[in-house]
Parts: structure tokens; sequence; C-alpha cells
């Protein structure tokens, strides 16, 4: 397991030494739609997925702690 | 020819100490969602009975901007929810025959949860550090938790890449409540000589007498660590990664949810099964979830969403979760949001089904929220953008409007509904 998310932090970090878009050829990446994080709206979704399902974290949304939830 | 270059000087000047502000104006989000949900395995009752459950919740998210550099985040949360499962922690109430599937009338069929979150979050001058520390308070009738944590985010490679690491801390304090006809067998209690058990008769073995010692914990304390790497891959695509790890330590367990052994005699109310027990898990569980975003901006209408997560943890669970969301941007002011989520798990090691445990195993669990499962769930959402904010609430502009749908349904029967929506107000 340990391996496993060592290999993908070091893939990530391979593509971190791509090319950097320059701040004026980011008018797609700015798109409202392209953010990584979920929308405030969407928090009660991942609410109700952290009491009905076992796992959580790595959404943006609880590990637990703080609700009734797992 | 002087004045132009004192406009060109006073240019300059402004240039080099402008600082764009974080947060222009304070913004306002009101949220709400209306949750409800239909199952028959309610681990109230052993892993049988209704799980018939709604839940309201209104939230209040105030972001102000304290200066160029700092943000304070003020979110206020209520969620109101009736459930029948939870109702049958007492069964008894006299209206109607007790059973697992009709709810009852008593206090626990209700309950509000109700959190104060705070959030500071400084940035540096360049913008390429951010800090913030939090601070959240939550309650419930048999609940209590005060959390806090903090997290740094580090932006290079002319904003391509971003490094983020955050610690969060939650100290939970539960109030047991047990199952109403276990509380009799607490150490001191009156067993069957307790007026419950003189106003109704017990059927099947009429000698219930289980062997129940009440939990020595009611803390919950959680731990956790989490680090994020997100990068831009080219003028259309980014990704991230997230890592999450989790110790739990306490009472993980939920005191008022019942065991019922397949070694034990049945005993019976009306329709309702005695408890042999409640159900009993480790004091202790690490957690550890990685998640991937990957987002490619097809064209001027089109952007694809993906999602997915592997989870892991030291009580057997396994699990995936893949979503994929395609914002479609239909004219200038709205975008439409279908979504589909796939997620499975396989079991904790303490489940088992109603009677299929054994009295003499150490911890058992039967509900089916820690079973082995998999679930898909169906999304479509809209969304009103008017970034001229023409719409206007006393001093506030309206941003935006969200609406979004989901229906979600497990393959142990359990569906559920969730309808949310959000409002997004701008301070002129």
């Amino acid at each position: 397991m340990i391996k496993r998310i060592l290999f993908c932090f070091l893939i990530a970090g391979y593509f971190s030494s791509c090319t950097a878009v320059k701040e004026y050829e980011k008018v797609k990446i700015n798109d409202p739609d392209m953010v990584l994080s979920t929308k405030g709206v969407d928090r009660f979704e991942t609410n109700f997925q952290a009491y009905r399902e076992a796992a959580a974290g790595a959404n943006g949304g609880k590990t637990g702690g703080g609700c009734g939830c797992n | 020819m002087i004045s132009t270059a004192v406009g060109f000087a006073q240019e300059g000047d402004s240039t080099a100490t402008y600082k764009k502000r974080v947060l222009e104006n304070t913004e306002v989000d009101f949220l709400a969602s209306y949750y409800t949900q239909e199952g028959d395995n309610a681990a109230v009752s052993g892993g049988v009975g209704t799980e018939h459950l709604t839940n309201v919740t209104p939230t209040v998210v105030v972001s102000i901007p304290l200066n160029a550099d700092d943000v304070l985040t003020i979110d206020g949360e209520v969620s109101a929810y009736t459930s029948a499962s939870s109702s049958n922690i007492n069964p008894f109430d006299g209206n109607k025959p007790a059973d697992p599937f009709v709810a009852s009338s008593g206090a626990s069929s209700s309950d509000t949860w109700t959190n104060l979150t705070g959030t500071y979050s400084h940035s540096s001058d360049d913008r390429n550090n951010i800090w913030s520390a939090k601070l959240a308070v939550s309650t419930e009738y048999d609940y209590f938790s005060l959390g806090f944590g903090g997290s740094y985010t580090k932006l290079f490679n002319e904003k391509n890449t971003e490094v983020s690491i955050n610690a969060n801390v939650y100290l939970d304090n539960w109030k047991t409540i047990y199952p109403f006809e276990l509380r009799p067998f607490e150490n001191g209690g009156n067993g069957l000589n307790n007026s419950l058990f003189r106003s109704y008769n017990i059927t099947g073995n009429q000698n219930y007498s289980p062997d129940f010692v009440a939990l020595d914990k009611t803390n919950r304390n959680s731990y956790s660590l989490g680090l994020g790497f997100s990068q831009i891959l080219s003028e259309r695509l980014q990704g991230s990664l997230a890592l999450d790890v989790v110790q739990q330590q306490g009472l993980l367990s939920t005191p008022f949810q019942r065991v019922y052994f397949k070694d034990v005699e049945d005993s019976f109310i009306q329709n309702f099964q005695l408890a042999d027990d409640i159900e009993r898990l480790p004091d202790n569980r690490f957690k550890i979830a990685v998640g991937g975003r990957l987002n490619y901006y097809i064209n001027e209408t089109f952007v694809l969403r993906s999602y997915y997560r592997y989870y892991t943890d030291d009580w057997g669970i396994r699990s995936n979760t893949a979503s994929i969301e395609m914002p479609i941007k239909v004219g200038q002011k709205f975008t439409l949001y279908p979504s589909y989520r796939y997620y499975d798990q396989t079991a904790a090691d303490y489940f088992a089904p109603y009677e299929e445990h054994l009295s003499t195993e150490e911890f058992y669990t039967s509900d089916y929220d820690l079973s082995e499962f998999n679930a898909n769930q169906y999304g479509f959402g809209v969304t009103y953008t008017d970034i001229f904010t023409q719409f206007h609430l006393w001093q506030f502009g309206l941003k935006s409007i969200d609406v979004k749908y989901h229906y979600y349904e497990r393959n142990t029967g359990l569906t559920a509904n969730i309808i949310a929506a959000g409002f997004k107000f701008v301070l002129d």
C-alpha cells in the first residue's frame, strides 16, 4: 500500500516537471467547472455518503469525527 | 509632457504596490438539502427493520475578507432528522404493537445536529503560501464534538503546482443511550422486575436475561493527516492527488444498535425481538484513503470531471469509489450537471447479518453500513450564474443558484434521494 502511494506521488512529481502553463494560457483551466474541489452544494452529498458508507476521506469531506458517522 | 511622465511614474508605483485581494467582497452562501432513505436493514434493530429516515439541513456560510490577505469563514449548519430506526431505541410506546418495521413515537425518533465552524486563512503577498486554522463545535442530543485543525498550501512552478498538508483533531463525546429493554440489565438494574416486563408479556424465551455490560468509554478521538498535490498538466487538463490518514480511538460503536445471536434463544415483546447485546467494535481504527481527480476542458460547452478513490482500514474494509460528471454549458448563464458515481466496499471483519453472530465473539455488528455492498448513484444538477449580480437582496447581489438531485441505490436494498440547493450572494 505504502509503495502504491509513493508511486502515485512520484508520478505526480514527474508531471510537475512539465512545462508550466503561463497565466495568460489559463483561460480554460480557470473555468469554474475545472476546479479540483467540490462545490458548496455538494457537501450534503458527501456528508450522507460518510454516514452510509464505511469509506471516507480523500474527497475534501469528512474523514471521521465531528459527526455521528463512521 | 511632465504630467504624462508623472502619470507613468504613478502607474509604475501602483503596479509595484498593488495586491489583489484574496476575496474582494463578503460572500454569503445559503444552502439547504432534503434527504430521505428507505431500507429494511436497520442497525438499531439488529439488521432487520425499517431504515426510513428524512433529514433537512439548512446551512449558512459567510466569508468575510478581513484585509487583502486574510479571510474569515463562518459556517453554521443545522441538520434536523426524523428516523424510524432511531425511534425503535424504545419501540414500546404503547401506541402500536412494537415492531422493527414500524416507527415508534419516542423521543429518539427525531434529533438535531448543530455545527459551527470558523476558519481563518492567511495568504502571503505573492499568494504562493496559504495558511489556515479551523475550530469546529458540533452538538446533538447524545453527542458533542470539538474539532480543530490547520493547513498549509504552497504554490509554485508559476502556480501550476500546488502541495498542501492539513491536520485535524476531533474530540467527540457520546452520551450512551442503550436499547430500552437492555437498560434494566445494566449493573445495578432490576432486570425482569422492571416495569417494562411487568407491562408486557415476553414471548419465545420468557427467561430473558441478556449478559449486558455497559460501555466503559464514551469518548471518540479522531486524528487525521492529509496531503494534497495538484498539477496543471496542459491548457485543458489538470489533476490532483489526495491522501488522508486517520487514526480513531475510543467508542467507535453506536451504543443503541442491537445485535441478535444465533446461539441465544429469542425473546419477543409483541413483534419486536429483544436485544441480546449492543454492537461491540474495537476501540481503534486506522484508515487510509487515496484519491485522485482529473478534469478535462473539452470545449466551450463540455467539461469532463472524474474522480477515483481507494480506501482501506484495519477493520478489513476495502473500497473503491469512482465518479464522473460532465458539466454542459447552455447559454451564458446556465450549466447542467449530469453525474454518475459507483461505490463498493468489502465487509468489516466484525459484520454479520441478523442472527448470524455468536455470543462467544469479541466484536460484532449487524450495521449494514459496514457490510459488503456496492452502490450506484445518479445525479443531475443545474446552475444559474449571473456574473453581474443584477438581482439584489438588500445589499447583496445574487451571484449563482445551484440545484442538485441525486438518487442512490445499494444492492442491499437501501435507496436514498437527496436534493440540495445553494444561493450565493456577494456584498456590493
